[in-house]
């Protein structure tokens, strides 16, 4: 029989659930949870930054139980209400059973089929570009259409405009809504423009509330076959945003593509227990969120990256938990802090996706380029390597990935608190042609070699 | 003697013990530990290991607002009994934060409300999301000092723009210092939407207050004074 909670009874929780304030839930619930059951597995100081993937599939399955059980301790708390949405281990399990294992998205040639998989499974694991960095709204199209023209990136994401006709962007205000419906129009477009309308999607990465989110699934919007993005708060928390956009997607017919990091250094504590969080909120998702794809990301809250070996490693042991003992759609994202036209970023990208992908996600999107935190710092080309990246790791052994991101990390972690920020689109990308310029072509070129040097099976140019 | 008061109240606040940390300074108070002396010793140098320590990974979240919370109940403690012109090392005044509209990402702020609060100041935090116009109006309503803003998106940014116009419209302006931060915020930013000053984090924020408080300037600032940037031209 089939028990996983409807919305509607999500909703009826959000209102008669355990009250718990949302300071008591934050620095005081998580963190004690999290401590007990990482002590009750044997799970502390389990990290060896020596060795910046997890090879021990033991412990992945460890902390997968440790994780299933904090998902049914905590569920999740209802910001606005501060009442706990509790779940049964019926419900979890039957949530967890009825999740789709496999999803077809887009159609006609471009179609992709995103599956479930296994640590180093040979099938590809699916790549989304990009995440939401600002774009000036006169290079927006081009940068989008740039993206669509990279083969190699299974679905179109970003990033976000930061005005539209010329009208600056505010979350929660008409300008939002305004910005959505334009942005699902135009990403329609786009796609067939660049030669691949049945491109699969990701709407709206510039929802930051609701109201961005009105423009999926409706009249030339966003397809309801795109993935819809749902972010919440971490850790394990949800809000009216996110139940909104929950709402409106299920009443779309749409696929919920739900996600919140777990934070290293957060509440949650050391990396160790932010992979509990991460693989609880994952869980969570499926009975909470009505997921179709869950996330599984993780950051560390000293740089807002996860490419250091902390971060490497608690991405590591998440995927492979989620994706040894579930047949949930897992995502993952590498979050980088270099930017563009450096090769710090490339080798970034290379060690976060490959380390992802080999480990059993089954969707990666980004990149996060210069930590995602400057306007028009980003360019396709970036985008494409992650794709590249992420669908030649996928069936890489994990113990040479291991070896990799030992390789490739001296190059960069010494910067990574202070990192390079790059250039902007407009001086390492010919806006008009989709190309990067020939000295930004030169470094991708360089970077790429020397992956395929240390064994990463990639295509050569 | 002494020393072993300073040493409770140490602990307490090191253990996020709020109601421990105010109890323990009111002990040391009636003592005859000068307040001067329990600031500077009793809850500055727990607060400078605890933010070394979250640095290095030796302790997370949790425990650092905890603690903010512990030595923000001994200062509220001391302070008053601070005589006219005793230079603490800590804040004086009143700090209305915030994270602004749209955004629910509230940990930095915290951490920064937790500092803030340590150092002396009264703090008003606002939560998340939330609206120019209540900013402002608690801003007035509190003849804050200073006001701090925060977020993590950069499509939250504009909101940091109405803030200060809307300072300025109300006559707010010249009686109030605008700090900024967040993941997306730069100096360049601080510099467009005229901003008083920039941190990168909570260390930076309390630096800022002080240098702000200490060095006579008046708002609004000509070019904003910037601390610890990453990034000075973007």
């Amino acid at each position: 029989m089939h028990q996983k909670p409807d919305i509607i009874e999500i909703l009826r929780r959000t209102n008669s659930g355990e009250y718990c304030a949302v300071k008591e839930w934050d620095v005081k619930r998580i963190p004690r949870a999290v401590r007990a059951l990482l002590k009750k597995y044997g799970l502390e100081k389990v990290l060896n930054p020596a060795e910046p993937v997890n090879l021990d599939m033991e412990l992945a399955d460890t902390f997968f139980k440790a994780g299933f059980e904090l998902a049914l301790e905590m569920g999740m708390l209802c910001e606005p209400t501060e009442r706990i949405v509790k779940i049964s281990e019926d419900e979890l399990r039957s949530a967890l059973k009825h999740a789709p294992s496999q999803l077809e998205l887009g159609f006609g040639k471009d179609k992709r089929v995103m599956k479930s998989r296994t640590p180093s499974d040979p099938y590809p694991m699916m790549f989304g570009a990009s995440l939401g960095i600002t774009i000036s709204e006169d290079v927006w199209p081009y940068y989008i259409e740039g993206i669509v023209r990279q083969q190699e990136v299974d679905l179109l994401e970003g990033g976000s405009m930061v005005s539209v006709f010329g009208l600056d962007v505010m979350p929660g205000t008409p300008s939002e809504t305004l910005l959505g419906y334009v942005q699902g129009r135009r990403h329609r477009e786009l796609r067939k423009q660049g030669g691949r309308e049945g491109m699969p999607g990701i709407g709206n990465i510039s929802a930051v509330t609701e109201f961005g989110q009105f423009c999926y699934g409706t009249k030339g919007g966003f397809y309801n076959t795109d993935l819809s993005l749902i972010l919440f708060p971490s850790e394990l928390k949800v809000n009216n945003q996110t139940l909104h956009k929950v709402v409106h997607t299920l009443a779309m017919d749409g696929l919920v593509f739900a996600g919140s990091p777990a934070m290293i250094g957060g509440m949650p504590g050391p990396a160790e227990g932010a992979v509990l969080s991460c693989i609880a909120c994952a869980l969570l998702q499926y009975a909470v969120l009505q997921a179709s794809v869950g996330g599984g990301e993780i950051y560390d809250i000293r740089y807002l990256a996860n490419v250091n070996r902390e971060g490497l490693w608690a991405l590591s042991a998440t995927h492979q938990a989620l994706s040894r003992n579930t047949h949930i759609l897992t995502h993952g994202i590498a979050n980088e802090v270099s930017g563009p036209g450096t090769e710090a970023f490339l080798y970034e990208i290379l060690v976060g996706v490959a380390v992802i992908a080999a480990s059993g996600a089954s969707f990666s999107t980004g990149p996060r380029a210069a930590g995602g935190k400057l306007q028009d710092y980003i360019t396709p080309l970036e985008c494409r390597f992650c794709a590249e990246v992420g669908h030649a790791a996928s069936g890489m052994d994990l113990a040479k990935v291991n070896e990799l991101a030992k390789h490739f990390l001296p190059k960069y972690e010494a910067k990574i608190k202070d990192p390079d920020i790059g250039k902007p689109i407009q001086e390492v990308w010919d806006l008009r042609n989709f190309k990067p310029t020939p000295e930004y072509h030169a470094i991708y070129q360089r970077v790429k070699q020397e992956a395929i040097d240390f064994g990463v099976p990639m295509d050569p140019f | 003697m002494s020393a072993d008061y300073l040493e409770l109240l140490k602990a307490a606040i090191l253990e996020g013990e709020e109601d421990d940390a105010g109890q323990a300074a009111r002990d040391a108070l009636e003592a005859g530990i000068a307040p001067i002396i329990l600031i500077n010793e009793g809850i500055q140098k727990p607060l400078e290991k605890i933010g070394r320590d979250f640095e290095n990974g030796e302790c997370f979240l949790p425990e650092l607002i905890l603690v903010g919370d512990a030595a923000g109940a001994a200062t509220a403690v001391i302070m008053p009994k601070l005589s006219a012109g005793e230079q603490a090392d800590g804040l004086h005044g009143t700090a209305v934060i915030g994270v602004v509209s749209g955004d629910l990402h509230d940990i930095g702020k915290n951490i920064v409300s937790a500092f803030l609060a340590a150092q002396g100041l009264k703090v008003i935090d606002l939560g998340c999301d939330v609206s120019p116009k209540r900013f402002v109006d608690t801003v007035v309503e509190q003849e804050a000092t200073f006001v701090v803003i925060s977020t993590l998106l950069t499509t939250s940014r504009p909101f940091y723009r109405q803030i200060v116009d809307t300072l300025k419209a109300r006559g707010q302006r010249e009686k109030t210092f605008v700090l900024v931060g967040g993941g997306p915020v730069t100096p360049a930013w601080a510099r467009e939407v005229g901003a008083d000053a920039y941190g990168r984090d909570a260390k930076d924020a309390v630096a800022c207050c002080r240098e702000l408080l200490t060095s006579g300037v008046k708002a609004p600032l000509a070019e904003p004074l910037v601390i610890n940037a990453l990034h000075t031209k973007v």
